[in-house]
């Protein structure tokens, strides 16, 4: 399997809640300008997993992780590493769409406001760019100052996505991004995320199996905190290697 | 009961559906060289309106794999179930249309004078009739170790065939069958022929569809 360039690896991964392993041994590479989609069952640590790459973890008491996680080369958990700059790098878009109670203008430009800017030529560009690039702009254009809450799930979701790409990330990971929206709103997002992987990476975590099919350039199957299985999402689906594997995406699980 | 266990319990349907499908086509094959041998009309004909049956079960069945889609979006192992069902019944309709067309050249050669020996044709059906059932019996069974020899019984099918184009030609010559005799002979063990390359690309698809892995019989 040839992957190209790799953007975030990891090596014999593990990760404790406390006395709970919710990751085991997991070695991954995330290819660059790929989608790599996680799948598998409730509680299997694919969200945990996604978490790692940029410590969205260390939120959490009593986590102890092992193992190798790199960002392009650097180690994600090495003692000088900022958090910070690691979210910034590596943005992140959740399962329900939590746009701050503000204007939609704000939630997008609220990053860079944070990283200092204040120029409004700057701002308002960047917004715009942003906005358009989550295909939500022709949307919102004459909307911008109203306030974000009062958006469609679909349309706060992609303004999250633009909030997450005005700071101008390399990755963008995305926890079942689709899973509270609609099938309108949900072709969208995948429309998206087609799009998305020109300039960025992409990691998506979904319990729709149709739907990493369809987005996604690579796919790994993790169950009970393992990686059972990863390669080309094609291979994956129409004939994986691996028994569970099968067992998962064609339901005869359990 | 269950949408996973209800899938199932279609699938099988569908696999049943194909097999027994394929076992009509088979049968219609070896008929219609049976009509030949026993210089049979009334049997010939049967095949000719047989062929009807085998048109509505390709439909049926398409229907049938098409809402299993719709309805469940198979994947993996169940996918390449359903989709090499779908070129299955292709191939199966195939065989069909070949014995209806087999029977028409019988009912042509049992209206003239002709020699009774139809031995090399017989020899050549038994070939692909044998092949078609194991094709079917792998899609069924999933045993796919009848498959490999494939590749070495079409060979002998495609060697009766050429031996059987110069039998005729020289049996022409000698004056023993008409021109016309000579063009039945020649068609019917075309269309055997053509049934063996239609069972080789039977076993190729039931070796995907159990192995995931694509094989080429040549």
């Amino acid at each position: 399997m040839r992957m190209g360039e790799i953007v975030m690896r990891c090596k014999g991964l593990n990760l404790w809640y406390g006395k709970n392993q919710a990751l085991k041994d997991i070695s991954l590479e995330v290819p660059k300008n790929k989608v790599t989609a996680l799948i598998g069952p409730s509680g299997c640590g694919k969200s945990t997993l996604i978490r790692v790459f940029n410590r969205m973890n260390d939120l959490v008491d009593g986590v102890r992780i092992t193992g190798e996680a790199t960002f392009c080369g650097c180690d994600i958990y090495a003692p000088g590493a900022d958090p910070t700059e690691i979210r910034t790098r590596i943005g992140m878009i959740f399962q329900k769409p939590n746009p701050f109670p503000m204007s939609v203008y704000e939630n997008v430009a609220y990053g860079l406001r944070v990283h200092g800017e204040r120029d409004r030529k700057n701002l308002d560009r960047a917004v715009e760019e942003s906005l358009k690039a989550a295909a939500l702009w022709d949307e919102v254009k004459d909307r911008l100052s109203e306030q974000a809450g009062g958006l469609s799930g679909g349309q706060q979701q992609r303004l999250c996505v633009a909030r997450a790409l005005a700071v101008q990330p390399e990755v963008i990971l995305m926890d079942e991004p689709t899973s509270a929206l609609d099938p309108i709103a949900t072709s969208k997002i995948e429309d998206l995320v087609y799009q998305l992987k020109k300039k960025y990476t992409v990691v998506i975590v979904t319990h729709n199996m149709q739907q990493a099919a369809r987005v996604s350039d690579y796919t790994g199957f993790m169950y009970l905190g393992k990686l059972v299985e990863f390669g080309e999402t094609g291979h994956l689906f129409k004939a994986p290697k691996e028994e569970l594997t099968e067992r998962y995406i064609t339901g005869t699980f359990g | 009961m269950g949408m996973a266990r209800k899938f199932r319990d279609e699938l099988r349907k569908l696999e049943k559906s194909v097999h027994a499908m394929g076992t009509k086509a088979a049968c219609m094959l070896h008929d219609s060289v049976a009509a030949l041998k026993e210089k049979d009309s009334g049997l010939a004909r049967d095949v000719i309106k047989r062929d009807e049956g085998i048109d509505e079960l390709d439909d049926d069945i398409e229907d049938n794999a098409l809402k299993l889609i719709a309805l469940y979006q198979p994947m993996a192992g169940d996918m390449r179930t359903v989709a090499v069902s779908l070129k299955m019944i292709t191939y199966i309709t195939r065989v069909g249309k070949y014995a209806k067309d087999i029977s028409n050249h019988v009912l042509d050669l049992n209206g003239s004078a002709r020699p009774r020996n139809a031995g090399t044709l017989l020899r050549m059906e038994a070939k692909v009739s044998a092949m078609i059932a194991d094709a079917l019996d792998a899609y069924k069974t999933r045993d796919i170790s009848k498959l490999s020899s494939f590749g070495a019984r079409d060979d002998e099918v495609d060697a009766l065939f050429d031996g059987l184009f110069k039998e005729c030609d020289a049996a022409t010559a000698r004056g023993e069958i008409t021109p016309s005799c000579h063009l039945d002979y020649v068609m019917i063990a075309r269309y055997l022929e053509r049934c063996g390359d239609h069972a080789c690309k039977m076993a190729e698809k039931v070796h995907y569809m159990v192995t995931g892995e694509r094989i080429s019989i040549q």
